[in-house]
Formats: structure tokens, sequence, C-alpha cells
């Protein structure tokens, strides 16, 4: 379920916090984005098609 | 949701959060809460943290109203405790806004660590009780959500750890940023100010910086894509944690004292002999022992030494003064103290708190706050009438509009030929204040009031008045 708060955190805001969470949160902050990178070039192809 | 009851009246600060309202009926503050925040609120009430904050006084008293009211559109209604006196983030000093934070950050990691979180983190869901910060918004709770940051997190930085940087680390006084914007000071904004060598300031690289850049970078991506990534890659409550002691970590290495001050010293050089000093600390403990106030404000309060013996008598004191500085050092002073009835408070008479946020309403200005039973305005009208050429007649009439009818006012004339009133007088062309003058000064103040006691000071150049407002 998706559940949104009232207040709008800011995508950047929710991010940031990962990288100021220590050595743990850069590693999530790390993961999220190659996971963005994998998931683009995985797109890719079926984008062309 | 609307409240339909001929006796409610909307508190016009809280419609952020449409799960919940706050609302005033017969005296008593109550607070609605729809279905979703119902569910809440019982998760809550059963939890242990919130019990203990609760014991601590770290939270404004909460019980639910039983049984709940039928002619109220909500399913569940709250009492909350009073807060003795509203204040709003830019009328504090620095010392306090510090601890308002800190307190924010308490009261969300022992939340966390419970499995709850708040939904948001805004200087405004604090308060005082005296010199005691409370956390006030019981609505703002809800179970935590497995794998997501703290909502909160932007609010915390904007209206409350990056006014303490700017103080901090420049020496900025942060109340007119915070007066300026509801929603504090945006990243953008700090990004700027903190340029060059000042970005390896504490804090700075990544709460600012580091912070901004995410902003413009993620400024298209939906926060709700980003919770499930986040989630999806791992982020954990003890990452919560992390950040929580992570920004406690750094507020308290904030803990620097704004400098001195013009005024800080004023007590001790503003020439008052000992035993006008006496006769007027005696004039001012009489007029509050007959009065009895419930609310007694000082205004020019300086050190606090008359908002102190108003407190002999008076249930709660609010001390109003101009300076940052000299605030600061009076809220630390009665912090220490554990003092719970005198609330020290930044601002300038001459230009007093207005009404903020949404059609000037949200945030209500001080005068729309400030009905005293007791108002003491000692050494102040020289300051308004002669420094910033406020005219006698509206001096008198912002004390008696801050008193509440039949209320008392304690008001001391400084003579034209007071060394003080002279010092003024000397910065302004000869013959600008013709009507600076004690027969003058007397003619309105019986026009807004009986004269029920007046007392010359020794020195002869000054006069106290203690008035019944309103006839």
């Amino acid at each position: 379920m998706t559940h949104l708060a009232y207040l709008d955190a800011g995508s950047g805001s929710l991010i940031v916090q990962a990288v100021v969470g220590g050595v743990a949160g850069a590693a999530v902050a790390a993961k999220l984005y190659w996971r963005r990178l994998v998931a683009r070039f995985r797109r890719q192809p079926t984008d062309r098609s | 949701m609307a409240v339909s009851d001929a006796d409610a009246r909307v508190e016009p600060g809280s419609f952020r959060d449409p799960g919940n309202r706050v609302f005033h009926r017969r005296g008593e503050v109550l607070r609605g809460l729809d279905e979703r925040s119902t569910r809440d609120w019982r998760a809550l009430a059963a939890s242990d943290f919130f019990r203990n904050l609760l014991a601590a006084g770290k939270v404004c008293g909460t019980e639910e109203l039983l049984p709940t009211p039928v002619d109220l559109p909500w399913a569940t209604v709250l009492r909350h405790e009073r807060i003795p006196f509203v204040s709003h983030p830019y009328e504090w000093s620095y010392g306090m806004l510090r601890d308002a934070a800190l307190l924010h950050l308490e009261v969300l990691r022992s939340a966390v660590t419970a499995g709850f979180t708040t939904k948001d983190g805004s200087a405004y869901n604090l308060q005082w009780r005296g010199a005691t910060p409370v956390f006030i918004d019981v609505g703002s709770f809800e179970p935590a959500r497995d794998g997501e940051p703290w909502a909160g997190y932007r609010q915390f930085c904007q209206t409350l750890l990056y006014p303490l940087l700017l103080q901090a680390h420049l020496g900025l006084d942060f109340q007119p940023w915070l007066r300026a914007r509801i929603d504090g000071i945006e990243p953008e904004q700090m990004r700027r100010i903190f340029s060059g060598a000042r970005r390896l300031r504490p804090g700075v690289l990544t709460h600012v910086h580091l912070h901004g850049a995410m902003q413009d970078h993620h400024a298209h991506a939906s926060t709700s894509d980003v919770r499930a990534q986040l989630r999806a890659a791992g982020y954990s409550r003890e990452l919560v944690l992390a950040t929580v002691r992570g920004l406690e970590k750094l507020v308290r290495r904030l803990d620097v004292r704004p400098g001195e001050s013009h005024w800080s010293d004023y007590q001790r050089t503003c020439a008052y002999s000992v035993p006008d000093r006496r006769a007027k600390e005696d004039f001012v403990d009489r007029a509050a022992e007959v009065t009895v106030p419930g609310l007694a404000l000082d205004l020019g309060a300086n050190d606090g030494r008359y908002a102190r013996i108003a407190a002999r008598h008076a249930d709660h004191v609010v001390a109003v003064e101009q300076d940052p500085t000299v605030v600061d050092a009076l809220y630390r002073v009665l912090r220490d103290e554990r003092e719970r009835r005198i609330l020290p408070l930044v601002m300038d008479l001459a230009d007093p708190s207005p009404g903020g946020g949404w059609r000037g309403v949200e945030r209500a200005g001080f005068a729309d706050r400030a009905r005293a039973d007791l108002v003491l305005a000692l050494a102040l009208v020289h300051h308004l009438a002669i420094g910033r050429n406020v005219p006698l007649a509206e001096v008198l009439d912002q004390f008696a509009g801050l008193t509440a009818p039949g209320g008392t006012l304690v008001v001391e004339f400084v003579h034209p030929e007071d060394p003080m009133a002279r010092r003024l007088l000397a910065n302004k062309p000869d013959g600008l204040f013709p009507d600076y003058r004690r027969e003058a000064f007397e003619r309105l103040l019986v026009a807004r009031g009986r004269i029920v006691r007046r007392v010359e000071l020794p020195s002869g150049t000054r006069t106290l008045y203690q008035v019944v407002t309103g006839g």
C-alpha cells in the first residue's frame, strides 16, 4: 500500500538522510543509485522496440 | 473537516494535517481526530514511550474525552493541557531554539525506538511552560513504516537546524529569518550564505550543501517512488536512529552564546540608585500582590528582575525584551533554575510580532495573544516615546491594549530632566517632543484608566503609577 504523508517530505530530503546516516546509510544510497542505473540500461532495449 | 459546534473555535494555526485539528471550546483546548488518526492515537496511547514522555512533562498533557462528544464531527476528541502563553520560534532566544530542537529530537528518538515516528519536524511543534520546552503536536505521532526515512527532516532543517547554524557559525540573529518565512529557510538560500570556506563548518556540508544538491537533483522524483526505492535498497529503522543521533550530536555542538550587547549590562549601568531600586521593587511587589494576576507581562524586562517579583504573585509571567542576547542570558538562568512560570521572549515593542502565515492568522500577532491581568512597563516609555518617536498617547494605547479590561498597568514615567531621558533627548532636535512632560502623561493615563497609586522615586526624576485600566 502506498502511504503518503500530509507533508511533502521532499525526495532529495529523503535520500540525503541515507547519506548522512553513516557508512550503512551511504551503502543504502549507493545501492539505490546502482539499482537506478541498472534499471535504466535494462529499460533501453524495450524502449527502442 | 469543519467544526460545526457554535461554541467551538478552530485554532487557525492547525490545518496543515487534515487528519486532526485543534480547536477551543469553553476554555478547553481540544483536538479532533478522524478515523485514521484515531487508529494512530489508540496505538500511541497504548505505548510505553508516550506514557513516559507524558509523565516526564516532555509532551503536553493529553487525555481522550470519553464518551466522545456526539455534537462534534470527529471520531475521537482529545483534551490538551493549556499552554500558559503561546509563543513563536522567532520570539525565542538562541538557547531556547536549541533546547527546543534537542527536545524535538529526543521525542523523535523515543518514538522511533518504539516503532513510531513524527509526521513532521517543525519548530512550531514546540511550546514553553516557563523556561521549559514541551512538545505539543500529539497529532504528529504515527506508527512508523519500515524502510522509510523521517518525513520531518526537511522541516526540521528549515525551521530549527538552519536558524541555529546561522547564529552559531555566522553570528546572525535568526529571529528575522523565521519571522519572515513560516516554512523556515530553504537549503538553496543557505547554500549561498554558506559558500567558500564556510562549507567546512560543522553540519554545513551535509545538511546544507548535500541536502540542497539532492533536492535539485531529485526535484522531479515523487516521494512515493523514492520511498519505495529506499525501502528496496535496505533503508532501516537503525538508519533513522543514526540520522536522529547525528542531528542531536550536531545541535549539542552548536552551544554558543550570542555576544555581549549594549543592553546586557543595562541594570548595572543604567544609573539607578539603591533607594530608587528598592522603592521600585516594593511598588511592583505591592501591585502584583493586590492584582494576583493569572498572566503578567513584563515589557522591556531586561534581566528579569521585576518579572521575578511579579512571579511571586502571578501564575505565569511573560518577560518581553528586545535584545536577543539579554533574553538568552535570562533564559539560561531561568532554565538552570528549572523555572516553569517565567517565559522570556525576544520582541521589539516598537515592532511587535505581526500575524503570520495563511491569511495572517496562522500565527497570531503579539497583540492578539497578550491580554494580561498585570502589565509592567518600567523604564520603557522614554525609549519608545523619545528613542523611537512614538507619540505618548500611542505608547499608552499599546500598554492598555495588552492589559485585560479591569487589569492593572504599572508604568514608570522618566521625567525629561532624568539623566537617561536627557541622554536620549540629546540625540534628537531641541523641542521635538514638547508633550513629553509629566502632566501631559498623567492626563493621557487618566483617559485610559484610574490611577490608584503614584510614587515618586527618591531620585525625584521618575514617577511610578499603578493604573486600573478601563475606568
